[in-house]
């Protein structure tokens, strides 16, 4: 969690957001994060659309087929491992005298003749190779992109309303809410971390809303704490007063007033926990509490991975290791960026 | 260590820190030491509280169990360990009676007060009843349970009164001498024996129990050849030699100088006496990498069961791999005597039943699973596809029986949906109940890689016959919970032979055991029948017959999807000679030798 | 308002906060948590002996019942026995903590020690090409998983390199810091310094842009002074809460590395706890880490406010 004092209250006029994109501009590093951020939005809005990757479960190639980097004549063979053989069976069992669906033997025949089956064409390769299914990794990484970056969005959507709206009634009404606030927050903070988050995982079962709302519910604390210190601040400004003058209600003043003139605090802080949800992901889908077997994350791809490296088989780990670090990289360089851009009494 | 030292300094100043500290203890008297790791957390020595594997094969090297089975024999052989003889079965099967060895004596403990303790039948009578008290909630009660006679009585007072008898005699559990315990049961039971091989019957000192009381957990007296004398809960177990261990020998009836490994058993410990081990020290390694890592350092000697996903680095094509080979390291293979499968629930609306429409859903639910990917994928071909609920290595394993219901072939799934009216109507791919009601298969499992293979495989393969499946993966307790009360429509199961006898899978799918063993509730009069017949059988053509009668109603029924019996790959470094894995009795560290010299040879290069 | 009665006060807000946290763990664990029960019993199990198990648990108990055993557990600091091994939770706890504080304290020192060099070091030379680099190096440095750490480098320092063994831990603190813990360790510093790193340049320039600042560069002083008389010892007020109050949590939080190196840490007890719906151990180390989240952050706001006179204690 950051220091509140690496957000210094900043310029509250309208020109406030302008200025900043023209600070904004002049960073380079600023530019190529948005760039990747921006590339990373277009996969997934391409794959959410199913544009690209909607065919990622299809077995396109054999188990671990090579990836590009790696074309391992000799890995066809240590691919195939060969156990235990099978011992010599006789001939099929007949159930026929006691099988309830004895009477209909010949019309199953018959019929099972009729359909058709068909195999598919397999790659030899892949450019990313493909995991133990025969997936094909770079597919599997984008749709697990996708998933990934839902759940980082939504999850820190959700704890960014939570805190703000916490944070928010504490701060402005003070009193008897924010003793009670501050109650909840205490408490909520005391409890370790990771207990909260197994804790929560362990009750409900596993599924995509699911993660977004324990990485929702269990992470709002730090977001209050900001959030709640801007409106102690605010809540006595002179702009406030006078919207109070002029009659505005309380919700007003809270959401139409202060809300905006914090609003840079709240976006800095909601990109870092886009970037936390994503990681958090990961180490909830390692101990099994993750996304759903249905589906792929980031998450789920790294925890397989724990059966690949020690096998020699690279591509998984390094495919969305390094999307999931360079996005995470991009995000965390653009927050920098923005928290100076918003921020001109360090630009001095 | 081992690599030629890089240019780094520092790292030089720590290999030189990490070898003067290997010093230190290679400068010490030569014990020979194995070192092993276990898969899981152990949870404690108590032979009566054990409910988990690891423990368990633990406490089979502390305590004696009255019976064992031989180290070379395979199918597995039942024999006396510290009684005179296998008590015969008498009376049809009704009455056993043990005899036990004089001069076996538990190993020294500050509650003997330095007296020498010895081993009486009063203590396995001790034991049968303490696995009924009721304060115990004793996890292996079923074994003696609704068995013997007036046993019962007891345990039903005990729940009333809050205290278990363990003085009043009772009529099923007679002492005729200080060596002699003759235990009569209600009904004929051929498979009897089966459950004094098991460390859960291990007997056990009553003033010791006594004494411990809350912490018997902690502190196992056994009269086997290890004791436990250092243990940091899930991470360090260390058995050593028992001074006070009667010392046995090899057993090499039942050899087979065939096999490589019963010749380098013969070769290096026939005729000494055993144990041959100082020590033997056991770690926990939860995580699959760190433990295959740690044998492949030399940290551990044996690695007992390598995890599947790694057997393509292990085995190629059937071979040891080249390195490994290089080095002399060993590995063992056997398919063990157990099966995973898949279970419905035969009392839900949707997929239950024993009429033809949902007899029919089932067969085709089956044949829909792609097991050849299961095998392939998931366990590397290390699996023998299972034909039987019955598997391989048990008494009554057939291994001719050939289930084709079994086999993947989806056309044949669809046509059997289509024909039993599960098609799709409303044409987005997946198909609906006869009625028209939605068709979706709810499929229980737990967290953990492994069973998130097995799920994926399940919804991948229904996919294709056009069967929505919705997966319930939750924690192991929940699982379990549901599982008991019947609240699943399908679910993953296992099942590991606590004996090798048909009669302990085939308990699976018995009508009256619904509630407890049998999760899938299977309840079919004409099985039912065939196994009552079967328990009043001894081993023998009839009751195998009868065996296979029960076998087919469970293919045409379909309560369960056949899954695999696992094949395990062992790895054993050269210095470890004696090792030949049991399949009931996993590993005993008495018959295993280690050539010290070799051992620290390699850990210093 | 003064020190004593600020403590004063503080320390009676934490019985409130207490029993919140005790509700919230009891709701989530007893209320709808897993049974225990159906571990307990074993491969085959009937009604009846789940029943019996659960009874001899008290889980059977109105829930009201239950807690009320719960507050009496607290106050009394006895939590019984662990319902999977029975061993006494208070055993538990003092074993596991010995293995983890081997961990942690090294890491906590490590990190913080280069941290601060680094921080002060950038932030020196701020806008410079190495404060870039640094910046961005960190940046992507902890952009990746730990868990794709601990699994690449686990193979590569502990099999492929054989620099350090892959597991294990003995009962000699030297020898677990010498040969056991300096890979855990590594690994731990080297995804904790980057974002302690960036915080810290943050609160070291918030410093530098004081007046009191320009004040002593105008008087003369030099820049070396300046920087460590001036700036670090302002600086190192934020910092230190920061350590602080990151303690509690690093307690439980090396859960990974304590699984991947067989290191019998709380985390890991913890973790295992949870699954098999063991909750004397849970609720033990619950309560323990609460109650000293709340003390750690009570001493940081007093000295916190012991070291900077312009904030008061309210």
């Amino acid at each position: 969690m950051t220091h509140p004092t690496a957000i210094a209250p900043s310029n509250e006029s309208p020109g406030m957001w302008r200025r900043a994109w023209q600070r904004l501009r002049q960073d380079r590093v600023a530019m190529v994060s948005l760039g990747v951020i921006a590339f990373f939005l277009l996969l997934i809005a391409m794959s959410r659309t199913g544009l690209i990757a909607a065919h990622w479960s299809d077995e396109v190639a054999p188990s671990y087929a090579d990836p590009a980097w790696h074309l391992d004549p000799a890995a066809a063979t240590t691919n195939a491992v060969v156990g235990i053989p099978n011992t010599q069976l006789g001939a099929p069992v007949d159930i026929s005298d006691i099988d309830p669906l004895a009477p209909r033997y010949a019309e199953l025949k018959e019929r099972t003749a009729k359909i058709a089956h068909e195999k598919a064409e397999q790659a030899t390769w892949l450019p990313f190779g493909a995991d133990k299914w025969g997936h094909n990794v770079l597919t599997k990484t984008i749709k697990g992109a996708e998933v990934s970056i839902t759940v980082g969005v939504l999850a820190a959507l959700l704890a960014l309303f939570i805190g703000t709206l916490l944070g928010a009634s504490a701060g402005y009404f003070g009193g008897f809410i924010d003793d009670a606030l501050e109650w909840l927050y205490n408490v909520f903070t005391s409890i370790p971390y990771v207990l909260l988050i197994l804790a929560v995982a362990a009750i409900f079962s596993r599924g995509f809303l699911t993660i977004v709302l324990i990485l929702g519910l269990t992470n709002w604390t730090g977001m209050y704490r900001l959030v709640r210190a801007e409106y102690l601040k605010h809540s006595e400004r002179a702009y406030v007063r006078a919207a109070e003058a002029l009659g505005a209600s309380h919700a007003s003043r809270m959401f139409r007033h202060i809300l905006p003139n914090i609003s840079h605090v709240l976006l800095v802080q909601y990109s870092r926990y886009v970037v936390d949800a994503i990681k958090a992901e990961v180490i909830l889908s390692f101990l099994g509490l993750g996304i759903p077997v249905d589906m792929v994350s980031w998450g789920t791809i790294l925890a397989e991975t724990q059966e690949e490296v020690v096998i020699g088989k690279w591509s998984q780990i390094i495919a969305a290791g390094g999307s999931m670090a360079l996005l995470v990289t991009a995000i965390s360089m653009l927050t920098d960026a923005l928290r100076d851009a918003l921020d001109p009494k360090l630009n001095e | 260590m081992k690599q030629p030292l890089s240019h780094n300094m520092i790292l030089r100043c720590v290999s030189a820190l990490l070898i003067l500290l290997s010093m230190t203890v290679t400068y010490a008297a030569q014990p020979k030491v194995l070192r092993v790791s276990i898969k899981a957390a152990e949870r404690g020595f108590d032979p009566q509280r054990l409910t988990d594997l690891y423990s368990s094969d633990i406490c089979w090297q502390i305590f004696d169990t009255v019976l064992d089975y031989d180290y070379l024999a395979r199918p597995a052989k039942l024999i006396a360990n510290i009684v005179k003889e296998v008590p015969v079965a008498e009376q049809g099967g009704r009455v056993y009676t043990f005899r036990f060895n004089p001069g076996i004596y538990y190993a020294d403990d500050p509650v003997f007060k330095g007296k020498k303790r010895e081993l009486v039948a009063r203590d396995m009578e001790y034991m049968i009843r303490r696995l009924r008290d009721p304060a115990l909630n004793a996890p292996y009660s079923w074994l003696v349970e609704n068995k013997i006679v007036g046993l019962d009585e007891i345990t039903e007072e005990a729940k009333k009164k809050g205290r278990m008898d363990y003085d009043t005699p009772i009529k099923g559990l007679e002492l005729l001498d200080k060596y002699t315990l003759r235990i009569t049961l209600k009904s004929p039971d051929y498979n009897f024996l089966y459950a004094f091989a098991i460390p859960q019957t291990a007997p056990v000192a009553r003033e010791v129990i006594e004494a411990y009381a809350d912490d018997t957990m902690a502190h196992p007296v056994g009269t086997g050849p290890f004791k436990l004398v250092e243990w940091v809960r899930k991470s360090k177990i260390v058995l050593e030699r028992n001074p006070d261990y009667r010392g046995s020998k090899l057993d090499t009836t039942y050899v087979d100088m065939n096999n490589e490994w019963d010749r380098e058993v013969i070769q290096s410990i026939a005729g000494k006496t055993l144990p041959l081990l100082d020590r033997v020290e056991i770690y926990p390694i939860e995580e699959e990498q760190p433990r295959y890592l740690a044998f492949l350092n030399k940290e551990t000697d044996v690695l007992d069961t390598l995890y599947q996903a790694y057997a393509p680095q292990v085995l190629q094509n059937g071979v040891l791999a080249p390195n490994l080979k290089k080095q002399g390291i060993r590995v063992f293979e056997e398919v063990q005597p157990e099966i995973l499968y898949d279970e419905f629930n035969m009392e839900d609306p949707v997929v239950g039943g024993y009429d033809e429409q949902h007899v029919a859903l089932r067969r085709a639910i089956v044949m829909g699973h792609n097991r050849n990917q299961e095998t392939q994928a998931i366990f590397k071909n290390l699996a023998v596809v299972a034909q039987s609920p019955i598997p391989p290595g048990v008494v009554g394993y057939d291994p001719a029986f050939n289930a084709a219901e079994q086999e993947y072939n989806p056309a044949k799934a669809k046509a059997l949906l289509d024909m039993y009216g599960y098609v799709d109507r409303d044409g987005d791919g997946y198909r609906e109940q006869p009625d028209g009601s939605p068709l979706t298969i709810s499929y229980l499992n737990r967290t953990g890689l492994q069973y998130t293979n097995q799920a994926e495989l399940w919804t991948k393969s229904m996919k294709g016959i056009g069967i929505r499946f919705e997966n319930r993966q939750v924690q192991f307790t929940d699982m379990l919970q549901d599982e008991q009360a019947g609240k699943f429509m399908f679910a993953v199961s296992a099942w590991i032979a606590d004996y090798p006898d048909a009669q302990n899978f085939l308990q699976l799918l018995y009508g009256p055991n619904t509630g407890s063993a049998n999760r899938s509730r299977f309840k079919l009069p004409a099985y039912d029948k065939l196994y009552e017949q079967a328990l009043m059988l001894p081993d023998g053509p009839e009751r195998n017959k009868l065996y296979r009668e029960m076998c087919r109603l469970a293919l045409a029924y379909a309560p369960w999807r056949l899954g695999i019996h696992r094949a395990f790959l062992h790895l054993v470094h050269p210095w470890v000679h004696g090792f030949d894995r049991h399949p009931i009795n996993h590993v005993k560290y008495m018959y295993i030798d280690i050539d010290v010299d070799a051992q620290q040879a390699a850990l210093k290069n | 308002m003064n020190i004593s009665s600020f403590i004063l006060r503080r320390l009676a807000q934490m019985l409130p906060t207490l029993l919140g946290v005790m509700v919230l763990i009891f709701i989530l664990f007893n209320w709808v948590g897993g049974d225990p029960a159906y571990i307990l019993a074993g491969k085959i199990s009937d009604p009846k002996m789940i029943a019996s198990i659960r009874k001899q648990l008290g889980v059977d108990q109105s829930y009201l019942v239950q807690f009320w055993i719960f507050v009496k557990q607290v106050f009394t600091f006895d939590f019984g026995r662990s319902w999977s091994t029975n061993e006494l939770v208070s055993n538990i706890l003092k074993t596991r903590l010995g293995p983890t504080l081997t961990l942690m304290i090294p890491c906590v020192i490590i990190e913080t020690v280069i941290a601060v060099i680094c921080a002060v070091l950038v932030a020196y030379s701020r806008g410079s090409l190495i404060d870039r680099v640094v910046m961005v190096s960190s940046t992507v440095i902890m952009s990746i998983s730990f868990l794709v750490y601990i699994i690449a480098f686990q193979w590569l320092f502990g099999y492929q390199l054989q620099w350090f063994p892959v597991q294990g831990w003995t009962g000699s603190v030297w020898r677990n810091l010498l040969i056991y813990a300096p890979l855990p360790v590594m690994l731990s510093v080297f995804v904790s310094m980057a974002p302690s790193l960036r915080l810290y340049r943050s609160f070291i320039l918030d410093e530098m842009c004081n007046d009191y600042v320009r004040t002593a560069r105008a008087k003369g002083l030099s820049e070396h002074t300046v920087m460590l008389k001036h700036v670090l010892r302002n600086a190192a007020i934020p910092i230190v809460t920061n350590v602080a109050a990151a303690l509690p949590t690093t307690l439980v939080g090396l859960f990974l590395l304590e699984f991947f190196f067989s290191i019998p840490g709380l985390g890991r007890e913890m973790v295992v706890a949870v699954s098999n719906s063991d909750f004397p151990i849970v609720k033990a180390v619950t309560v323990y880490l609460a109650v000293l989240t709340m003390v750690v952050n009570l001493l940081v706001d007093v000295m916190y406010r012991w070291l900077d006179p312009r904030v008061s204690f309210k």
